[in-house]
Formats: structure tokens, C-alpha cells, sequence
């Protein structure tokens, strides 16, 4: 089974890149990668308000590059 | 994972206590957990009336940069960047801690979910084990390229900062607590719609394959 997930930082996703790095998705089966983000993808958060906020999350998954991200 | 939040003020700011924030700049990176836990820190300390924000960038560790430079009087921070404050003498004037959710597409295969959960309740085990040995992650991604994350070590982590759980079902209070408090400062619209908003049946059948020992 394969699975891509979008990109993820330690502060927020700690046990998921250890159980990339450590082969624990492996022995589950799964074959999980994670999507690198391209300029396009990338919008500053500046651009936003509070109301109306700009967020890069989901965008991968949006686009059918990803089919989880962290929220 | 659990994610901690700290409010953090320059070292040479007259704001001891997060109620001093009143009415002054605090930057934010509006769209993103920190943010909301920013304002959920700021609001259980002065009226909403008295809460003053901007935008500010999503790298935590320019966000920092921008506050030492001036730009706003406070900031909301993660690790590994809450230990480059401290030790650069800046101060935490609140700390708070919020759940980092998965979002998956409503075609999102059970079997692929339970495999992910898993292994994730492995890691969260090894980890939990010896936090310290796992310190190096947060070296790496955003804060390769950042000197003063670079000149951290293992121990100057604070690792109750560092907090880890197996992966649960979304707490429907929970959700509509975070959906109704959101629409209260208008960054969601209508009310909460559980259905709508947690599909319960590939979350079931997830845990179910995941935890049973059937999977």
C-alpha cells in the first residue's frame, strides 16, 4: 500500500517522521512518502488576515498530490 | 502529536504576564495552530476588545527574527525555536498545547489510515521512551538552515514541551468547541456540522483495523 502525505515538521509531526526514518510504516505495509511543496504551492501568511487567512495546508492534498496533511 | 505554544516577549520587554500584551502588537501567523493558540492565550488573559495582532510569517524562526527586529512586541512560537528564545533570554509568558489533527479526502482508504496509525503508535512509544534521543528531528526541515538551532544540543530541551499520545478518534466536543469559538471571531461561517466534519465511518474502520488486531 502507498500513501502520500504532505510535508510535516518535528514540532508537529515527531512520531511521524520517526516512524518513516525507523521503518514502522514498512512493516505495517505501507509505503508512505511525503510531498514536497513547489514555490507555487507557497503562499505567505502575510498575504492573510485573521478572518480571511492564507494557508498553505491542503493544497497538496487539493490537487490530488497528497492524501492527508496535517491541520 | 501534541504540539506546545509558547507567547513569547523580547528580553528586554516590560511584559512579565500575558495580560500586559493588552492592547499591543502580537504577530501572528494567521491560518495555522500557533495563531489560534495564540489568541486562545491572549483571550484567557484581557478582553477580546484588547487583543491586538498582525500578520506575521509562517516560519517560526523569521517570525522570531521579526519580533527581536521590532515589528511586534510578541510572538507565538513552537520548538525547537521556544528553546532559541530561552536561551537567547527572551521570556515565556504563556505556554499552551493543542492537538496536530489529520485531515484525509472523504475517499481516504481505512486499510491505508489504520497501517499510518500504527505505525504512528509505534514511534509514539519509542519516543516516549527516550525523548532525548529524538531531539535531532527538530534540527532538521525549517531549522537546517538556522545557526541558532544548529547550536542547540539534546539537552537543552525542555522535554515537557515535547508531548506524545497515541492517536485517538477526534473528540466531538472538542471539535465543536474549536468550530464554535473560530466562527465567534468569524474565520468560520454556519454552525457545526459533525457529519460534515469527521467521517466517522473511515474513522471507525480505521482504529477498528488498526487496534483490534484484526488489521
Amino acid at each position: 500500500m502507498k500513501m502520500t502525505i504532505e510535508p510535516v515538521s518535528a514540532f508537529s509531526s515527531l512520531d511521524v517522521l520517526v516512524a518513516m526514518d525507523e521503518g514502522l510504516f514498512r512493516a505495517e505495509g505501507l509505503d508512505l512518502t511525503m510531498a514536497s511543496r513547489e514555490s507555487r504551492d507557497t503562499r505567505s501568511t502575510t498575504e492573510g488576515t485573521l478572518t480571511r487567512p492564507v494557508t498553505n495546508q491542503g493544497r497538496l492534498q487539493e490537487r490530488g498530490e497528497a492524501t492527508m496533511f496535517q491541520g | 502529536m501534541i504540539v506546545c505554544a509558547a507567547l513569547v516577549v523580547p528580553p528586554d520587554s516590560n511584559v512579565y504576564v500575558p495580560q500586559e500584551l493588552a492592547h499591543r502588537k502580537v504577530g501572528l501567523d494567521y491560518g495555522n495552530g500557533t495563531a489560534y493558540a495564540g489568541l486562545q492565550m491572549l483571550e484567557g488573559a484581557v478582553p477580546r476588545e484588547a487583543i491586538s495582532t498582525c500578520a506575521a510569517v509562517i516560519h517560526p524562526g523569521e517570525r522570531y527574527a521579526a519580533m527581536l527586529r521590532g515589528e511586534f512586541e510578541a510572538t507565538v512560537l513552537q520548538e525547537p525555536w521556544i528553546t532559541v528564545a530561552e536561551k537567547a533570554g527572551c521570556r515565556l509568558v504563556s505556554t499552551t498545547f493543542f492537538h496536530g489533527t489529520w485531515v484525509g479526502g472523504a475517499d481516504l482508504d481505512p486499510r491505508l489510515y489504520a497501517a499510518f496509525l500504527r505505525g504512528v503508535t509505534q514511534a509514539v512509544h519509542r519516543i516516549n521512551a527516550d525523548k532525548r534521543r529524538y531531539m535531532r528531528y527538530f534540527k532538521e526541515g525549517w531549522a537546517a538552515a538556522d545557526p541558532a538551532v544548529q547550536a542547540l544540543t539534546p539537552d537543552d530541551f525542555n522535554l515537557g514541551r515535547i508531548q506524545l499520545r497515541e492517536p485517538t478518534p477526534i473528540p466531538e466536543d472538542e471539535a465543536r468547541w474549536a468550530w464554535d469559538w473560530m466562527a465567534s471571531w468569524g474565520v468560520l461561517n454556519g454552525s457545526f456540522d459533525v457529519t460534515a466534519q469527521i467521517n466517522r465511518k473511515v474513522e471507525r474502520e480505521a482504529h477498528e483495523l488498526a487496534f483490534s488486531g484484526s488489521g
